[in-house]
């Protein structure tokens, strides 16, 4: 919301600066976002008389002029190079550090700053401008030439009225009263303590026969217009606004137009009373009947855009057909033209509900249907008519019929609400008195009444925010100042959970860092496509900002790829990536909805791809493999504290991964983790391998944050290697299994240390070395015990798998 | 006599330790006297002939003189390895062998600041799902069906009611329907508006919500709370200002301004030339609020405040595209 500083003077006495006022603004809640002092582009620039011209000695085209700045100086020298300069004429003169706003000598007219400088030898203090420099027109041609009169020595904003100042309001939607200059100066008059002034309607009903002659005005929904007033206004000229009222139009942003739809403009900036003209001779009887719309019916709006309604909409109509969109829009069919002779004049309540549902539906938004939705004045309806009216009589020459229609059937109150002095002090952690109260509520236009401890406030219809005690002590907070509330600082102790989930997901955060992963943050919504290669459970979204992001991502997976191709593309050659995030699933499931259908999940991701080691003086080159990843996160679950891991070996490749392993811990599936197949690759345009995991972090944080000591052996423990030589397709956990089945309790650790395959052992045959630790809690074992434990393995193996011991 | 003889072989040894300095010296010295056959082994036989009486005290003699040849022998040959090692040269301008270290996203460094604070303050940590109903995003927190102050919030729908959440507020009903006062919580968590992505927004960012709810709680100690918290955050010389502002589900509402930091307030183009940073939204919770979470207004009273975690972000890291952060470069995250 933009207002004009010089206006705003016409309501209420500003004694402060305008960056004071707007300070105040701001401390009352009409946050004032930037001060625009609109001649601010035009200092440095004067009106200056050229007192002499000469021609310049070393250029035939430059003239030398002296140039009278003000009345009291001497004339200053400027070299001039534009052939219409003359004695005696009044011109605007930029002077040294004023920004020139467009360079005639630039093909792209860019700024420049002016400076004293010597031209062709000769000093020049200054410039005369075109108005294309100035950039107030398109003439290049010649300097500008003033009327004879102008004043020398006054600003340019002076000369060309950008005097004024306005201030960008952040106007919340609950202050619809404050989308007006009268609004605003209501609230600093309250703050300032000083009075209001209501602009003086002068108003001569020339016509002597009464509007209810001529016209009828009927409305079928009460509830969404509560009030519809009519005025006629015959015999008006449409043409230009007046100087003063286009400049007010343009400082606060709004393009004038015609004189008449300039006052109702004006008047709704004024009042905050949106207003509308018809053109009468174009409606099609003396009537106008507000009523809903036809399903299916088509109106072409002022915008020249054409809509099917719906039947719910508002429509003013003139008994054949629709004229306006109630609280919208006009139409096109009764819009004020040059040809208009008597107008129509709407001021009218409409329910801000249904203005909103209409001009959402449409997809429109006016400074009408802004205000109205968001709720004006039903009883400061008339008094608005009445002021464009004789605005409308003055500017327009228009004659005012006698009297208005005024439908308002059920008149709008104040409300009345209790105020107790008690709660004001409870809420806001004060010691105000009834008395302090009550002198800001009143400067406020509240009307209170003392009953015991309270007051019965009467609120006025224009605060149509004010519904409750809590309004009322918001209205109290606010006028007191917030600066003025103490500061409290001391704080209750109050028993607050602690969160286990913080205490784990710090630690796998922390975990993920020291193994040298970055954590990542990765879009939540993806492209459908690339979506439904992971999932066909997607939930989509019903408004997207592109197709790209179109449908919630079902895994990490995707959106991680998305930053690890980032990062080859941009010259990575190893990424390692972390990412804890949520994902979502269109299933129902007791544990993750709580939104009906909807599934959420809260996951942890890890990424290795590209080089393990670069080549160094210590090390070769390697490239991460699954056994990288599947070491990771056996050592991320044993850090969380997690036993009872159960992995599942996947023989085939789904077609995200293959070399997939699942994770289970206390028999619940937690995640898998493998090498990203070709196809996601392809899909994702990355040419090395990836390994991925995702955990669900539900899970993971499901253990106990106190652990339980286990007490560990105070024996020696023995190491004893055994090598086996098996079949190919017997696997290194199968013989680990059987070996830790065989051995028992006593075997604490078992370690794969070679794999060898040779024509040495027989073709199809590996051998598998294993280092098997042994130690009990209750004794030392004697050697006698361990090569009993160790024949028992071996004869384990050798049965189960057909393996032949291999000597080492 | 043996003893004589042992005492001669004593000084002996001591004095053939005192030149023996070669490989070679040190191997005749072994020979000599350690050998299987050597002197020493020699007083072993002897021993045969001493009178049984006296057997144990020159046995013991002999014991002794033996262990001091030998520690003689020790002794030489460390020597020798010591004066005659092979000083190998290290070049230590080697690199080190490295070892990884991965990073916290700065977006997770900024949040986990803002929850010690807050935690250091008394307050627990809750959370709520991404996708939320109608109800829990705007109707219980007393966003009218129809009313303009829906339109703060540029809001992605995947039903008719059912939305990204367009703020954490929503778990504060969440946290009230599942507890009872006193409460005191922050809310972490990403939350979406349907606005076009540049360079000064994103159409997901992160936020931190809080909420205390008990009896007489006062709109004084939310100002207090406030003031500490942005000390502790924003350093404790800095200048702050309290509006009057508006938001559905508090009254009175107030958004909280620090000294501009880019500029210190004389004006920039991060500040809008204000001055100002707007670092916060808060207010009392409002008795509408209240009564949804069927918490009666006239026992309990309560505040609530919400931040922007990502803005701040791009201020505190000196980061001008808010962008940099969903990048995930490398080269990025690596200077956190
Ligand atoms: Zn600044």
């Amino acid at each position: 919301m933009r207002i004009s500083y010089k206006w705003l003077q016409n309501y209420i006495e500003l004694k402060n600066s305008p960056k004071e006022v707007a300070e105040k603004l701001t401390s009352i809640g009409l946050e004032v976002e930037s001060i625009e002092y609109l001649g601010k582009k035009y200092d440095g620039f004067v009106v200056g008389e050229v007192v002499e011209v000469s021609k310049h000695p070393n250029a035939d085209r430059l003239s030398v002029c002296k140039v009278r700045l003000s009345q009291s100086t001497d004339a200053q020298q400027i070299v001039c190079g534009a052939p219409n300069v003359a004695a005696g004429q009044k011109v605007i003169v930029g002077l040294p550090g004023a920004t020139i706003p467009k360079n005639q000598h630039d093909p792209d007219g860019k700024s420049f700053s002016l400076t004293k400088a010597k031209i062709r030898g000769i000093e020049s203090n200054g410039m005369i401008c075109s108005s294309y420099e100035l950039g107030i027109g398109e003439d290049k041609n010649g300097i500008i030439v003033l009327d004879s009169s102008t004043p020398v020595g006054i600003s340019l904003s002076q000369y060309l009225k950008l005097d004024d100042i306005v201030f960008e309001l952040g106007i919340t939607p609950n202050r619809p009263d404050c989308l007006s200059h009268i609004g605003v100066a209501r609230d600093l008059a309250a703050v300032y303590g000083s009075s209001l002034k209501y602009p003086k309607v002068d108003f001569v009903e020339k016509k002597n026969f009464s509007i209810n002659k001529i016209f009828t005005v009927k409305v079928e929904n009460n509830d969404d217009c509560p009030r519809y007033t009519a005025r006629v206004i015959e015999n008006v000229t449409v043409k230009e606004s007046p100087e003063w009222l286009k400049q007010f139009l343009s400082a606060v942003g709004l393009r004038p137009i015609n004189n008449i739809v300039d006052i109702t403009n004006f008047v709704m900036l004024e009042f905050g009373q949106p207003l509308h003209a018809f053109d009468f001779n174009n409606l099609a009887k003396n009537t106008i009947i507000v009523k809903r719309a036809r399903v299916k019916e088509k109106f072409t709006t002022l915008d020249k855009k054409s809509h099917e309604l719906n039947g719910t909409e508002l429509m003013i109509c003139d008994g054949d057909r629709s004229v306006a969109i109630g609280g919208v829009m006009g139409g096109m069919n009764s819009e004020i033209s040059e040809a208009t002779k008597t107008v129509l004049l709407e001021s009218a309540f409409f329910s801000p509900t249904s203005v909103r549902k209409t001009a959402k539906r449409l997809g429109i938004s006016t400074d009408a249907s802004y205000r109205f939705e968001r709720g004006t004045d039903p009883n400061m309806v008339d008094e608005a008519s009445r002021r464009a009216a004789g605005l409308i009589a003055e500017i327009a020459g228009g004659e005012i019929v006698q009297g208005v229609i005024d439908v308002y059937p059920k008149v709008i109150e104040k409300i009345k609400i209790e105020l107790r002095i008690f709660k004001v002090n409870d809420i806001l952690g004060t010691n105000l008195s009834l008395e302090k109260i009550n002198g800001l509520l009143q400067t406020l236009g509240i009307e209170t009444q003392v009953k015991n401890n309270s007051l019965i406030c009467s609120v006025p219809t224009y605060r149509p925010d004010i519904e409750q005690e809590i309004d009322l002590i918001e209205e109290v907070a606010r006028l007191y100042g917030y600066d003025n509330i103490p500061n409290q600082t001391t704080v209750h102790s109050v028993f607050s959970q602690p969160s286990k989930i913080e205490l784990h997901i710090n630690e796998i955060r922390s975990w993920c860092e020291s193994v040298g992963l970055h954590e990542v943050m990765t879009n939540s919504l993806l492209d459908e496509a690339t979506a439904l290669l992971y999932s066909t459970e997607l939930i989509k979204v019903k408004n997207p900002l592109s197709v790209d992001l179109e449908v919630m991502r079902p895994m990490l997976l995707p959106t991680m790829l998305t930053a690890v191709l980032h990062n080859y593309n941009h010259g990575a050659t190893s990424v390692r990536l972390f990412e804890i995030g949520s994902t979502f699933l269109a299933k129902h499931s007791e544990k993750t909805t709580r939104i009906q259908g909807i599934s959420e999940y809260n996951k942890l991701g890890l990424i290795l791809s590209g080089n393990a080691h670069d080549l160094t003086w210590y090390s070769k080159e390697r490239e991460y493999d699954i056994f990288d990843l599947k070491g990771m996160v056996q050592s991320l679950l044993s850090k969380l504290g997690l036993d009872n891991i159960h992995l599942i070996y996947y023989d085939a490749s789904s077609s995200l991964t293959e070399q997939t392993i699942g994770i289970e811990i206390n028999g619940t599936y937690v995640g898998f983790l493998g090498q990203c197949s070709q196809k996601v690759l392809a899909q994702h345009k990355i040419e090395r391998k990836v390994l991925y995991c995702e955990l669900d972090l539900s899970v993971l944080i499901a253990v106990d944050e106190v652990r339980k000591f286990k007490e560990y052996s105070k024996f020696p423990s023995v190491k004893r290697d055994i090598a086996f030589v098996v079949k190919k397709n017997i696997t290194a956990g199968d013989i680990e299994t059987a070996i830790k089945e065989s051995g028992g309790a006593s075997v604490t650790s078992i370690s794969l240390f070679d794999i060898f395959e040779g024509a040495s052992i027989g073709e199809g045959n590996k051998s598998l070395a294993f280092s098997v630790t042994m130690q009990s809690r209750e004794k030392t074992l004697t050697d006698s015990g361990i090569d009993a434990l160790m024949k028992k393995i071996i004869a384990s193996v050798v049965s189960t798998y057909g393996a032949t011991l291999r000597s080492l | 006599m043996l003893t004589e003889k042992i005492k001669s072989l004593d000084s002996e040894i001591s004095a053939i330790a005192a030149i023996s300095t070669t490989h070679e010296d040190i191997e005749k010295y072994r020979i000599e006297f350690l050998a299987r056959k050597g002197k020493i082994a020699s007083l072993y036989d002897d021993l045969k002939s001493v009178p049984n009486d006296q057997k144990p005290m020159v046995g013991q003699q002999i014991n002794r003189l033996k262990k001091k040849a030998e520690e003689v022998y020790e002794t030489l040959k460390s020597k020798l390895d010591s004066s005659t090692a092979k000083k190998e040269l290290v070049d230590l301008t080697l690199p080190g062998r490295m070892l990884l270290h991965g990073t916290r996203h700065p977006i997770t460094r900024t949040i986990e600041q803002m929850k010690s604070i807050f935690v250091s303050m008394g307050f627990g940590i809750a959370y709520g799902p991404e996708i939320e109903d109608d109800y829990h995003n705007f109707e219980a927190l007393n966003f009218a069906p129809h009313h303009p102050a829906r339109d703060m919030q540029d809001t992605f729908f995947i039903k008719d009611d059912v939305v990204l959440r367009t703020h954490t507020t929503p778990v504060q009903i969440r946290v009230m329907k599942s507890q009872k006062p006193p409460i005191r919580v922050i809310m972490p968590g990403r939350v979406y508006r349907n606005e076009a992505v540049s360079a000064r927004s994103n159409y997901f960012f992160h936020q931190v919500d809080g909420l205390y709810v008990n009896e007489n709680v006062t709109f004084a100690e939310l100002k207090g709370t406030l003031i500490t918290f942005a000390k502790n955050f924003y350093g404790s010389n800095i200048k702050y200002r309290f509006r009057p502002s508006y938001f559905p589900f508090t009254e009175p509402s107030l958004e909280m301004d620090i000294t501009c930091f880019l500029c210190s307030g004389k004006g920039c183009r991060i500040c809008k030339q204000t001055g100002w940073l707007e670092i916060l939204g808060a207010g009392m919770v409002h008795p509408n609020v209240f009564r949804n979470c069927s918490y009666d207004p006239e026992k309990v009273s309560g505040f609530a405040f919400g931040m922007g975690v990502d803005r701040i972000s791009l201020l505190r890291y000196g980061v001008d595209d808010i962008r940099t952060f969903f990048e995930n470069d490398i080269r990025f995250l690596n200077q956190f």
